[in-house]
């Protein structure tokens, strides 16, 4: 889809594991996830809250907090550089220059005692030595970029005088600010409006592609990535469940889990008062169940799948599925008819 | 709106209610500042149907559904539940009221007291209320644990042992245990999991169907509204856009605003055209709003006019209101004083030529009306 999307790959993660160890127990919060994004591309990584996704955010960007937490990990390359051994100083030179985070809540990731300038200058001065007057030219640009009103006057304000959408692109530009190669956005709009939602991730997506900046999208929400990514992961209880092509997966879902969170987003066409559900939750992570993790929830489990944990298989081109009964196309279609 | 039936029918009556909030600050030598949150809002909800409220943030949807409750006093107009005008009701009987009319609040997390457990938070009401023995709370307790699909093992959890969806089951379990007619949904699935949603909106309309409850579900998203409500509005800072039967405004939407709400609900249907109306701004300040239509400054086919002119509620076919001068027309008398008829631009004219509400028929309904 972008003129600069090469097949060399931006970030490559290799069997990635992070372990919380309790007093009770240990919670194993991601299981060897393999993650690869080309340059230029946009890549969600989908599933439901307490599935792994934000620790596997964080554990990229080596923010979690260890101890507690326990990060193994084979291999991370960001642009062919191994940042598996990076000390925390140097990686404080590769966030936000080489890859920056865009969180959720904008509230509570912004400083409410510095004005919104101030915050984005703060990255000019702080990865590419600009004085305070240079840098400030260019925080009224990037906010010019993601499309704020009176870019001067903003960056006096602080951020409990901006609204939500406003304050989501006060870090949409903080993010851009270094143009850094990879962009990951966990959850970039799931406290905003409707329509507030489709301007940012309108922003988001203009802004990427402009850029070919490659980017990395965490969301619970499948129809968030049907605007933006072009290849999806499927996550459930720190595993990779499924990897596909975004039309292909919207099209036909391989594994029972992605049909489920595909139906359960409620549709203006849908007819009578019934929402399609996935049955019960995402299992505690100190009492994840045997074999397939997924099993107390499918409606096609078998015995094999209560035995035993299913491998990531290819199934077709660019496509990964972990599942002993992957959905076929026709039967899922004489299923729903 | 301006329907005549007998009121037996409706649970809840609103005529003309409106709510504004003082602003505090330094305006000693200025102008008394006001905060207009719900402004002129008539509406009738019937028994035993859902009745949707649609809007996005700050535009009035939970001070309106806070003085359907009587918890906001309005600064005009008049709430009727159950034939009874609740701000007139003294103290006791007030009280009394109040108990069969509920609320489920947006955050579970917040709405239940952590240091509570599953029993204690789900008996509180009756507690308060003092006439149950122990034994007869814990029955009513499972009971209820059963009906909203939690298990009677879990009566001695705490809050933060269960998931967002679970917690959401409790609070729906504490606000039904007073046996209510009356509940206000405030966002009821906004800070859950997509894949929860579901599970929360059947289990509400199951509820709903077991024990004939009345529902009011003010929601921002339409899909989500569309499938669960009988009749509902559309508000916009404080002003009812559109409103009349769900089923009129989504096979036929009118009102700008409600159309752009519509394309802004995101589909997983990607071999679907789809056009896009991404309204740009954000909703303006609700301090001193304009006289005419409030949506005007991010209309998209804003004319002249549209600021000054007062909209009225007009009924475009049968049960749907709409207030947009651009589908009905600037009406012909009451114009205030000192403003002249107004007309298009050329710019909105041309808008208009690609405007795709903009049909045969609302000009003949323009007429009738």
């Amino acid at each position: 889809m972008n003129r600069e999307q090469t097949n060399e790959n931006m970030l490559a993660v290799r069997n990635l594991k992070v372990v919380f160890p309790m007093a009770h127990g240990v919670i194993r919060a991601v299981e060897g996830v393999d993650l690869d994004i080309k340059k230029g591309e946009s890549v969600a990584l989908v599933g439901e809250s307490g599935c792994g996704k934000s620790v596997t955010s964080k554990s990229l960007m080596k923010l979690l907090d260890t101890p507690p937490a326990l990060m193994r990990v084979d291999d991370i390359t960001l642009d062919g550089e191994s940042l598996k051994d990076y000390s925390e100083k140097k990686m404080q030179d590769i966030r936000g220059r080489h890859m920056s985070m865009i969180f959720q809540d904008a509230m509570t990731s912004l400083n409410p005692v510095m004005t919104c300038g101030r915050q984005i200058d703060e990255m000019y001065m702080r990865h590419q030595g600009m004085d305070k007057k240079e840098a400030r030219k260019h925080t009224i640009r990037a906010l010019e970029l993601v499309g704020v009103p009176e870019p001067k006057s903003r960056a006096r304000n602080f951020p409990h005088e901006l609204s939500g959408g406003m304050r989501q692109r006060v870090l949409l530009a903080m993010a851009f600010a270094c143009m850094p190669k990879l962009i990951i956005a966990d959850e970039p709009t799931t406290a905003l409006d409707v329509t507030i939602q489709a301007q940012v991730l309108d922003v988001l997506r203009d802004m990427q592609r402009t850029h070919g900046v490659s980017l990395l999208l965490i969301t619970h929400d499948l129809s968030v990535v049907s605007n933006i990514a072009e290849t999806v992961y499927v996550m459930y209880s720190g595993k990779i469940v499924e990897k596909a092509p975004m039309k292909e997966l919207f099209r036909t879902p391989y594994h029972p889990y992605s049909e489920g969170l595909l139906k359960s987003v409620p549709k203006l066409s849908d007819e009578g008062k019934q929402f399609v559900q996935i049955p019960g939750s995402v299992p505690h992570p100190m009492k994840k169940p045997s074999g397939c993790y997924f099993h107390p929830r499918c409606p096609y489990a078998t015995e094999e799948c209560r035995q035993s944990m299913p491998p990531l298989e290819k199934r077709g081109e660019d496509r990964l599925v972990r599942c002993f009964h992957p959905l076929k196309h026709d039967a899922k279609e004489a299923k729903t008819a | 709106m301006n329907e005549k039936t007998s009121g037996s029918d409706y649970i809840l009556e609103m005529e003309n209610v409106s709510v504004d909030f003082p602003v505090k600050g330094f305006t000693a030598f200025l102008k008394r500042q006001k905060i207009s949150a719900v402004s002129d809002v008539s509406l009738r909800i019937e028994k035993g149907q859902t009745f949707g409220v649609v809007g996005e943030s700050g535009c009035g949807k939970s001070t309106l559904a806070n003085t359907m409750i009587g918890m906001v006093k309005p600064t005009a107009g008049r709430v009727t539940f159950k034939g009874k005008n609740l701000f007139e009701l003294d103290r006791k009987s007030f009280k009394k009221t109040r108990r069969d009319m509920q609320m489920i609040f947006q955050d579970p997390f917040s709405s239940l007291n952590p240091r509570f457990n599953v029993h204690d938070i789900i008996s509180e009401p009756l507690l308060i209320r003092g006439d149950a023995t122990e034994e007869e709370m814990k029955a009513r307790v499972e009971e209820l644990l059963e009906l909203v699909g939690l298990s009677k093992d879990d009566i001695d959890r705490h809050p933060s042992d269960f998931s967002g969806g679970q917690q959401q089951r409790i609070a729906i379990a504490r606000s039904i245990i007073l046996n209510p007619d009356f509940l206000v949904c405030d966002e009821p699935v906004s800070a859950l999991d997509v894949s929860v949603h579901a599970q929360i909106l059947n289990l509400l309309t199951e509820i709903q169907e077991k024990l004939g409850l009345t529902y009011v579900f003010i929601s921002h998203n339409l899909a989500v509204v569309k499938n669960i409500c009988d009749r509902m509005v559309v508000m916009y800072l404080g002003k009812v856009m559109e409103g009349g039967s769900a089923k009129a405004i989504f096979d036929n939407p009118r009102h700008p605003y409600t159309l752009a709400l519509l394309t802004a609900v995101l589909d997983t249907d990607v071999d679907k055209e789809k056009e896009e109306i991404i309204l740009e701004g954000d909703i303006p300040s609700p301090i001193d709003p304009p006289q005419g239509c409030r949506f005007w400054q991010r209309c998209p086919h804003a004319m002249e006019g549209c600021k000054n002119v007062p909209v009225p509620e007009v009924e475009i076919e049968r049960d749907h209101y709409v207030a947009c001068h651009h589908v009905n027309g600037f009406p012909d008398t009451d114009l205030p004083e000192g403003y002249d008829r107004p007309v298009k631009t050329e710019e909105a004219e041309r808008k208009d030529k690609s405007h795709p509400l903009k049909t045969e028929e609302s000009v003949e309904s323009k007429t009738d009306a």
